[in-house]
């Protein structure tokens, strides 16, 4: 009806649509939030990575008295026993980034699941797993936690398993309403019309779609899990044998670092968290914001629009 | 002297890294009181930035030029200071969208009477029998006024939306868009309602649209817009019966009609970009008639007719062509 | 009426939830019960006195007898007795409960606010210093872990305020004089300030950041552009229809981050040693003290049920568009 133009643009959905991880790359690396956030986990990973490397003994052994302040021998003081904090903070890394990212995987498996299974199939499958749900969205997240270890004992692997079985939800939901529009997208309609099998469509179809937002939600779930990590420990429930930062802030606690005003012992290792939290938190958001860009024009601002005086005309015709 | 005369209007978007986009490029039209003037074009070529700048509602992004005479006073001779004083009350705006224009936690009747409030123009129990005539006079039955924009229909909340517009009897309404995704009957009806209004209240009507049927049922006079400019601009029988540039004559040859013969031609191509400048005639690549000059010289509005403008050079060619 | 009908469904979901939690309440503990409750609380008992508690706690009824019991002990209050002080857990956990509320509650009360106002400057002024700095400093609080926040409280702001870092009373009141009440009044309150103020800020930074996208998101509405059209300030643009459309999601978000003020109060009652429920379920973790861990369990599940019914509702009244 009215003299709008290429016909070819309808077309060009189908490659525009292929094209998001692409999309994601180029968003994240203009992003500077999400530089950020990487630059810090990927310093902090490579840390933890090397810990082996850097540290010669056993962190948690007594090199210099009972929490000497930071200075020429220890460059970050000593904590409760004597043992340097730089070791302790280099050695907690890779236990501390380790559950995070394994609990995160437990969780975005379970809850990718759940999204992927609820969202394809719909109907009773969907109701189910939606009910079941917001049943586990309803228990309060430590203390199941801390029923679970103080029932099922200590070790690093039921840590794991418990927040990973407790911060599926979001994921799910998430995943789940991915799912289901891009289930409605033409393509897809079309290959199931072709006769592609429920595997396949969810293999080569559906999956590639949703990955992308399941890792941006997976990077924002690490955060949770190291999170999660430093109240169980916090409250003595982690595993003895380990050392990670959340044991650290633990350790500095029982060991009245604040009567002897060893803020050295407490500022690190709480540090650490924060910073790797922080990275965690800003690359996700940047991930997920590339993949759902909510691009708004504000129609409120203080600024006003300007006006331009027309000296002379303007001729570049 | 008109009730409304924009003068050499030109407006700037800032895209960030020092791009600028250069949407209206000297758009210049004027109304009289009870006037119904169309503004067409395809989406893009800056018709809704133009009446946007009219009402002093860009984006901080955006710079204007040019003058917007309403009664004779500049209303952008200071920017905000200078329109503000003048929005709603004398200049109103039906938006794109309508549905949309409604706050969905307040009463309609509420959001009616909210301008009338802040100008002074009526209060309470006034303002509310205010807000009933409207919603008559717009074929609202005024009981509707307690009830939320969700329990409106698309055309009823479109009719709101133009109540709303009309509430401190403004002289000139601008309409952007108003029947888009509303259906036919209830178009019609929108539409003779605006025609209707013009009549009967002496307001001067802005309509601005893609959509060429409409602005034939309800406009005498109109303006073709391309890429920021005004390409022709004359009265609607002399667009569609003898159009002076080939955009017209397209626009008007790509409305399918009803009863017509079959084909339905599309332009092909796309707009230009305007965060360039342009060379030549900004639809050189998509003109069925390009010549010569085309290329390199940009066309200027020309009269060519008693009451027609056009911006191409078949006009000059022809002109010269019978001196 | 489908007004009632949303209502009901809420209702009767929550009920769900409730009867789900309390199942799962048991089928925790019992799992666990047993062997563990005689074995740690009586190493010297002969196997008699062991078969006598275990018959008390109805421990050699099969799990389904247990389940009535379980059931019907509830429905009288009766959440068990304490293994440590063989007090009932009501009486145990009623006066930790009378602490804890109002130290939560002047928290969230704080993060709201803070929250809201943080939230709707920075989506105000968007892409400003002050916008970035509002931004970072909610994701920088939110990101800390709330025992550090509320280490860091003791180590460098106690001193500095004055305020004290532990306990609900100062020891020393009412022991040379008569304390009024207004004086007993303000050392509690004295107390509350760092841990409220330590839940606070580590809360404040979602919701600041919940309501700033909120708010953006409601001010690139139409009807906004259409305020500005009809000649409304950008104040009486904000209260009158940003804030009101922006706050929605908020009642919401509070009532789903009710499991992280669980998790905070926790951590922090630990770290000021304030005598509430918080602290109270760190104990039993340490003594083992298990009715008293399954009782706080139960009751948290059931404020956190609670709690998000409330927050339906509250969004059902507010929001006109679900009453229809």
């Amino acid at each position: 009806m009215s003299a709008t133009a290429n016909p070819a643009a309808v077309e060009d959905v189908q490659p525009a649509i292929e094209s998001r991880k692409g999309l994601l790359r180029r968003e994240l690396l203009r992003n500077p939030q999400a530089i950020f956030g990487l630059t810090i986990l990927g310093i902090f990973v490579l840390i933890a990575l090397l810990s082996p490397v850097l540290l010669s003994q056993d962190p948690k052994t007594k090199v210099g008295s009972v929490f000497e302040p930071p200075g020429s021998a220890h460059v970050l003081g000593t904590d409760g026993g004597g043992a340097d904090m730089l070791a302790l903070l280099v050695g907690g890394a890779p236990v501390s980034l380790i559950v995070g990212f394994a609990a995160a995987a437990v969780s975005a498996l379970i809850g990718g699941a759940v999204g992927l299974l609820s969202g394809f199939f719909g109907g009773k499958t969907d109701v189910a797993l939606m009910r079941l749900t917001d049943y586990v969205i309803v228990i309060p997240d430590v203390p199941l936690m801390i029923v679970v270890a103080a029932l099922f004992g200590r070790s690093l692997t039921n840590i794991i398993l418990i927040i990973g079985a407790i911060y599926w939800t979001t994921t799910a939901r998430l995943i789940r309403a991915q799912v289901k529009s891009v289930r409605e997208r033409v393509y897809v309609k079309r290959a199931r019309a072709l006769g592609a099998g429920n595997t396949r469509l969810i293999g080569r179809h559906i999956l590639p779609q949703v990955a992308p937002l399941l890792i941006a939600n997976t990077v924002l779930l690490v955060a949770y899990a190291i999170f999660a990590e430093t109240f169980i420990t916090f409250l003595g429930l982690g595993d003895p044998s380990l050392v990670s930062w959340g044991r650290l802030i633990e350790n500095a606690f029982t060991d009245d670092a604040i009567l002897n005003n060893a803020w050295w012992a407490i500022v690190t290792p709480g540090l650490c968290v924060t910073i790797v939290i922080l990275g965690c938190t800003m690359t996700g958001q940047a991930m997920e914001d590339a993949l759902n860009p909510r691009l708004r024009v504000g129609h409120l601002s203080v600024k006003r629009f300007r006006l331009r005086p027309l000296a002379g005309r303007l001729d570049s015709e | 002297m008109s009730l409304l005369q924009v003068e050499d209007l030109h407006v700037w978007f800032q895209l960030g890294s020092g791009r600028e986009l250069h949407a209206v490029q000297g758009v210049s039209f004027a109304l009289d009181k009870g006037e119904r003037f169309g503004l067409v074009g395809e989406s893009g070529c800056g018709k809704t930035t133009s009446i946007l700048a009219v009402m002093g509602l860009l984006p901080p992004n955006a710079s204007v030029a040019g003058r917007v005479l309403l009664d004779g006073e500049d209303l952008l001779a200071k920017g905000e200071s200078t329109v503000s004083p003048h929005r709603w009350v004398d200049v109103a705006m039906v938006f794109q969208g309508a549905m949309n224009a409604f706050n969905p936690v307040q009463r309609i009747g509420d959001q009616i009477a909210e301008p009338m409030e802040l100008y002074g123009v009526a209060e309470g129990q006034n303002a509310r029998r205010r807000v009933a005539e409207l919603l008559e006079r717009v074929g609202i039955p005024a009981d509707r006024a307690s009830r939320y924009p969700h329990e409106f229909s698309g055309g009823m909340r479109q009719r709101a939306a133009i109540a709303m517009a009309l509430a401190c009897n403004p002289k000139v309404l601008l309409a952007d868009e108003p029947t888009t995704a509303l259906d036919v009957m209830v178009q019609a009806q929108i539409l003779e309602l605006l025609v209707a209004l013009a009549n009967d209240f002496g307001l001067a009507l802005v309509l601005v649209t893609h959509d060429l049927p409409i602005v034939a049922q309800v406009c005498a006079r109109a303006a073709v817009m391309y890429a920021g400019e005004i390409i022709e601009t004359g009265p609607m029988d002399a667009l569609y019966h003898d159009p002076c540039h080939p955009y017209t004559r397209l626009l008007f040859a790509a409305t399918p009609d009803l009863y017509g013969s079959g084909d339905v031609i599309s332009i092909p191509g796309a707009p230009p970009r305007l965060d360039r400048a342009i060379v030549g005639c900004p639809f050189r690549p998509r003109c069925d008639s390009a010549f010569g000059p085309c290329d390199s010289i940009r066309p200027q509005l020309v009269r060519v007719g008693q009451d027609q403008a056009a911006a191409c050079h078949l006009n000059t060619v022809m002109r010269e062509a019978t001196v | 009426m489908t007004g009632f009908d949303y209502v009901g469904k809420r209702v009767l979901f929550a009920a769900l939830t409730v009867f789900v939690a309390i199942t799962l309440n048991f089928v925790l503990f019992r799992t666990l019960s047993g062997d563990a409750l005689s074995a740690l609380r009586c190493r010297q008992c002969t196997a008699q006195f062991k078969e006598y508690q275990r018959h008390e706690l109805g421990l050699d009824k099969s799990k389904w007898v247990q389940y009535r019991m379980y059931l019907a002990d509830l429905s009288h209050g009766n959440l068990g007795k304490s293994l440590r002080s063989e007090q009932s857990v009501t009486n145990e956990l009623w006066p930790s409960i009378k602490n804890t509320i109002p130290m939560v509650a002047l928290g969230t009360f704080f993060s709201i606010v803070l929250g809201i106002i943080v939230g709707v400057i920075t989506a105000w002024r968007r892409g400003t210093f002050v916008d970035r700095a509002g931004l970072y400093s909610g994701l920088g609080f939110y990101s800390m872990p709330p025992q550090w926040l509320g280490l860091l409280m003791v180590l460098f702001v106690a001193g500095a305020l004055g305020l004290p870092t532990s306990g609900i009373k100062d020891p020393t009141l009412g022991i040379l004089g008569d304390a009024s009440t207004w004086d007993v009044l303000v050392d509690r309150l004295r107390h509350m300030v760092l841990p409220a103020l330590t839940l606070g800020l580590v809360l404040y930074g979602e919701y600041a950041l919940i309501v700033r996208s909120s708010m953006l998101e409601t001010l690139g509405e139409d009807y906004v552009l259409t305020a500005r059209a009809k000649g409304l300030s950008n104040w009486a643009i904000v209260w009158r229809h940003g804030l009101r459309n922006a706050l929605l999601p908020i009642v919401t978000l509070v009532a789903l981050s009710l499991g992280y003020v669980i998790a905070g109060t926790i951590t922090i009652e630990y770290v000021f040693s304030y005598p509430g429920v918080g602290l109270a379920v760190v104990e039993a973790i340490d003594q083992r003290d298990y009715p008293i861990l399954q009782g706080a369990f139960l009751l948290l599940t059931l404020s956190v049920i609670v709690f998000n019914l409330v927050a339906d509702l509250l969004y059902f009244k507010l929001d006109p568009r679900v009453q229809t």
